[in-house]
């Protein structure tokens, strides 16, 4: 089978070990994000993967050739990979098209040249054929490496955080256009980021990697939404709130109301998690169910949304955040209640070793 | 699981590895020769040594470090705090051209002086004119040709190492602390004994090893003088008392005054690292100075360059225009050619095994290739005389085992093949500088990020590839710098050119003994004017990477140069 497969990959530093028992496959034409903290090894499995590092346990093959076991390795430049840095990695001392002819190897001269005219094209960058690297902007460079990296149509493309080093505005626009350029060439694409929304938009198939390089997920980015495994995974998202209870009758009881336990045991202590778009506030007089009554302790505006910070009447000791599109600004007489959406909230059980999950708050960002 | 044909292997049976350990072992084995040869009981001579000239060699040798180490200190240290803290008349030239005695060899400046301050020179001439002295009993003048005479002529030249390297942490202490400890309450004085000073104590241990390196490599000016150093030993009991042994176990007692210093160096390295904390270059408080204190602070910058650089070069240029004729000008021309062709070849393979070793270890990263480059680089801090006397019993060891190989299985004798040839002192220069190309080169490919190389070899590039197309056109400057660095350290070289070069074969630096030490200065001053024309080069290159390292300019090629 054509693309990228990586069997049973550990790999550590010293004692410290980065990967644990990794499997991947990337078919031709798919996009896969490994996504994890920083240090939880994924920029290793892309090392790996391009042979700049050796592997010490497994199995990849790209193409259904064998390229790296334990006992001995293909060089990274027989490897017909192509590479995108988090830098970019220009060569300073050659010009655009001289970069993105670097990778075109045995072609002829002219032949070689209309090729990386092509690729600057795709990437609209044709204009800049003459110029030198230092003369551009991010945005600019990060064009130039797609192009060279594709220059060669390579059966692999690997991403090391390909938009970390844009400003947020110009990440939306690059992002979108380096996923058209990569759909028009249809690669295998191998991707390593630590932002979960650039993972969503850009994916098939998110990886998720936690400490130590273990795999906590895999799965479509509306799986790992809606469906996801741990409190690890839930909490990559962004701001959480966090409750505990035990499952009575198949439910759990906050807070702020009850909650289904999906098949966890009676008896079990459990950990609660929702995310602030799940916790719904309203003025009271709109269902039948208008949930419980909370006060208001803060609120602030972030731009598209608000986040505000709720305490259940009579326990003003717990407090929970809730987004809420726009300015939020309750008529101060009124009455605020507090419901609960089902898609937003998750229940597992409680373990012993909670070591591993990311800390309440915005952590994963 | 079959691969491809283009297997790699992963052990270290690779071209940069083998390559590697194989330079360290050929360039280490001068400095195991003589461990060797030292070690083995020959005869009594060790005995006889000890009991006769040993001690003196001792006493002198700690002497005249201790009498360099000194004078470095008061005048390098000195000039760098005026020149980096105070704003005088001249300053901004004085940032330069203090280090323009490094340009002069001490031996050039040691016959010059000798030239100038014997009794029949000119000075002495002067005074006696002047008032009326007859004869050298009527008065008293210091005697140049002694261990002081030796000890001024040395400082005098290698002072700029401890200007340079202190100067450099001056600068950059000046931000965080020299400001806050002013604010403190402190003066000048007080800031400078209490902050400055400690602070730059790893620098200043850095510069002083450095001298006094270079002080136990000198042989010119103590063979000049006639000051009994061990240096003059080894030469002494090698060529006159035709003792190889003996002289090679003078060199091993010499290898335990280096190893003290490169270990004070590797010291003052790494707690240089500690001190280090920021990088970032401010405007210098700027001490402004008037009157008196200003033409002090001018007077006592001027006088080390003008000692130790322009009246010596003066005197040169002055003579070498009086004996300037057609006959001793090609002979100087022929020699300065076989300078030429020496140093160009040297600096040119000291640079190509520089870059090798700096790229394998960039590639491989191996703890084996670290020890290895680590020896490799041992050649700097060992005495060109120690070097000289182990790669002629190497050498020696070669032929031999080679000529009796050969007549064996052939019936051919093949003599010596490589001792006593330019080859020979070819070996000697790249032994003795490769530290200082492989280390230029390798602070400049460091500053490349490590995801070029990533970037080319998944283009397709192999190592050498990514070399050639990426690396090298990269890191050119520093290329051409460490040529020019070794180009001119091989024209100056002198005792391992004495003791290994063929029969009536010259350079400019023997050429230059040679006539001096019979005080034939005048006929020679063209050859030393040349040398020191050439030990200009580092010079300016030096100037120009201060200027850059400027405040405002961020950048920290200073410490790198040295």
């Amino acid at each position: 089978m054509k693309g990228l497969h990586i069997h049973g990959v550990s790999h550590a530093y010293g004692n410290n070990k980065v990967l644990n028992n990794v499997s991947l496959t990337i078919p031709t034409g798919e996009l896969v994000c490994l996504l994890g903290p920083s240090g939880c090894g994924k920029s290793t499995l892309l090392r790996l993967a391009a042979g700049l590092e050796t592997l010490q346990c497994g199995t990849i093959v790209i193409d259904d050739q064998t390229v790296a076991t334990k006992e001995s390795s293909l060089a990274p430049e027989h490897r017909h990979i192509g590479l995108m840095f988090q830098d970019y990695a220009l060569f300073p001392h050659l010009d655009i098209v001289a970069n993105v002819c670097f990778g075109l190897i045995g072609m002829a001269r002219d032949k070689a040249r209309a090729r990386a005219l092509e690729m600057l094209d795709q990437v609209g960058m044709a204009d800049y054929a003459k110029v030198y690297p230092h003369t551009l902007s991010g945005g600019q460079q990060q064009r130039i490496a797609l192009a060279r990296a594709l220059a060669p149509e390579p059966k692999l493309l690997l991403l090391d955080e390909p938009f970390s080093g844009l400003d947020t505005n110009m990440r939306q626009m690059i992002r979108e256009d380096t996923l058209n350029v990569l759909k028009q060439n249809g690669v295998a694409t191998l991707m390593v980021t630590h932002d979960p929304e650039e993972a969503m938009f850009m994916a098939d198939r998110i990886k998720i990697l936690g400490r130590h390089g273990r795999v906590r997920q895999s799965g479509s980015p509306h799986d790992i939404y809606y469906k996801p495994n741990d409190e690890f995974v839930a909490g990559l998202f962004g701001l959480m709130n966090r409750l505990g209870g035990v499952v009575r009758d198949g439910a759990v009881e906050t807070p702020l109301g009850r909650v289904g336990a999906g098949g966890i045991a009676d008896g079990t202590a459990v950990q609660v998690l929702i995310r602030p778009e799940g916790i719904v506030l309203s003025g009271g007089n709109t269902g039948s169910n208008p949930g419980i009554p909370v006060s208001v302790s803060s609120t602030h505006l972030l731009g598209h949304s608000s986040i505000v910070s709720v305490s259940p009447d009579g326990n003003s000791g717990d407090e929970y955040f809730a987004r809420v599109h726009r300015e939020f600004s309750p008529e101060l007489e009124d009455t605020i209640f507090a419901s609960i959406e089902a898609s937003d909230t998750f229940v597992f059980p409680l373990k012993e070793d909670t070591a591993s999950a990311a800390p309440i708050g915005m952590a994963a960002e | 699981m079959a691969l491809g044909a283009k297997r790699v292997s992963l052990g270290w049976l690779n071209a940069w590895t083998l390559g590697t350990v194989a330079i360290a072992l050929i360039v280490t084995l001068p400095i195991l020769a003589v461990g060797y040869v030292g070690l083995t009981p020959s005869d009594d001579i060790w005995s006889h040594l000890v009991s006769t000239v040993l001690p003196g060699y001792v006493w002198t040798t700690l002497q005249l470090m201790a009498l360099v180490g000194v004078g470095t200190f008061i005048i390098g240290v000195g000039s760098a705090w005026v020149v980096s803290t105070c704003r005088f008349p001249g300053k901004r030239v004085f940032e330069w051209a203090m280090l323009l005695p490094m340009a002069m060899p001490a031996y050039i400046i040691a016959y010059v002086y000798t030239d100038i301050l014997e009794y029949a020179g000119p000075v002495q001439a002067m005074l006696r004119e002047f008032f009326g002295w007859t004869t050298k009993r009527e008065y008293w003048f210091p005697e140049i040709r002694s261990l002081g005479g030796a000890a001024s002529m040395m400082t005098l030249v290698l002072y700029p190492y401890v200007y340079l390297l202190s100067r450099a942490a001056f600068m950059e202490q000046s931000v965080c602390v020299l400001e806050a400890s002013r604010v403190l309450g402190r003066g000048p004085w007080r800031s400078f004994f209490s902050v400055a000073l400690p602070l730059a104590r790893p620098a200043i241990v850095i510069g002083l090893s450095l001298v006094l390196m270079e002080t136990l490599n000198d042989f010119g000016t103590v063979d000049f003088f006639a000051v009994g150093t061990f240096t003059l030993g080894i030469y002494d009991v090698w060529l006159n008392m035709n003792n190889i042994a003996g002289a090679a176990q003078l060199a091993g007692v010499l290898l335990l005054f280096v190893a003290f210093l490169v270990l004070s160096e590797r010291f003052g390295r790494r707690k240089q690292k500690f001190h280090h904390t920021t990088s970032k270059y401010k405007a210098l408080p700027g001490y402004q100075l008037t009157g008196a204190r200003a033409v002090l602070a001018t007077a006592g910058c001027a006088l080390p360059v003008l000692l130790g650089f322009a009246l010596p070069a003066a005197v040169l240029a002055s003579y070498a225009a009086i004996h300037f004729d057609d006959a001793a000008n090609a002979e100087v021309l022929r020699h300065a050619g076989n300078s030429l062709l020496l140093s160009t070849i040297a600096a040119t393979i000291a640079v190509a095994i520089g870059i090798f070793m700096a790229y394998a270890v960039r590639l491989r990263g191996e703890a084996v290739l670290k020890v290895m480059v680590r020896l490799a680089s041992l050649g700097y801090a060992v005495p060109g005389s120690v070097l000289a006397v182990g790669i002629m019993v190497s050498l020696g060891a070669f032929d031999n085992g080679v000529d009796a190989y050969m007549r064996e299985t052939f019936g051919i004798s093949t003599g010596l093949l490589l001792s006593g040839t330019i080859a020979a002192v070819t070996f000697g220069y790249l032994v003795r500088f490769l530290a200082l190309s492989f280390g230029t080169v390798e602070a400049s490919l460091g500053k490349i990020t490590p995801s070029m190389d990533g970037a080319s070899r998944s283009l397709g590039h192999g190592t050498f590839s990514t070399l050639r197309r990426i690396h090298l056109p990269l890191i050119r400057g520093s290329m051409l710098t460490a040529v020019m660095l070794v180009f001119v350290d091989c024209m100056k070289e002198l005792p391992i050119t004495v003791i290994l070069r063929p029969f009536n074969f010259h350079t400019l630096a023997t050429y230059v003994h040679q006539f001096a030490s019979d005080e034939q200065l005048g006929e020679a001053s063209l050859a030393a004017l040349a040398i020191v024309g050439f030990g200009v080069l580092p010079v300016i290159a030096l100037s120009i990477a201060i200027s850059k390292a400027r405040p405002g300019h961020g950048s920290n090629t200073e410490k790198e140069m040295s």
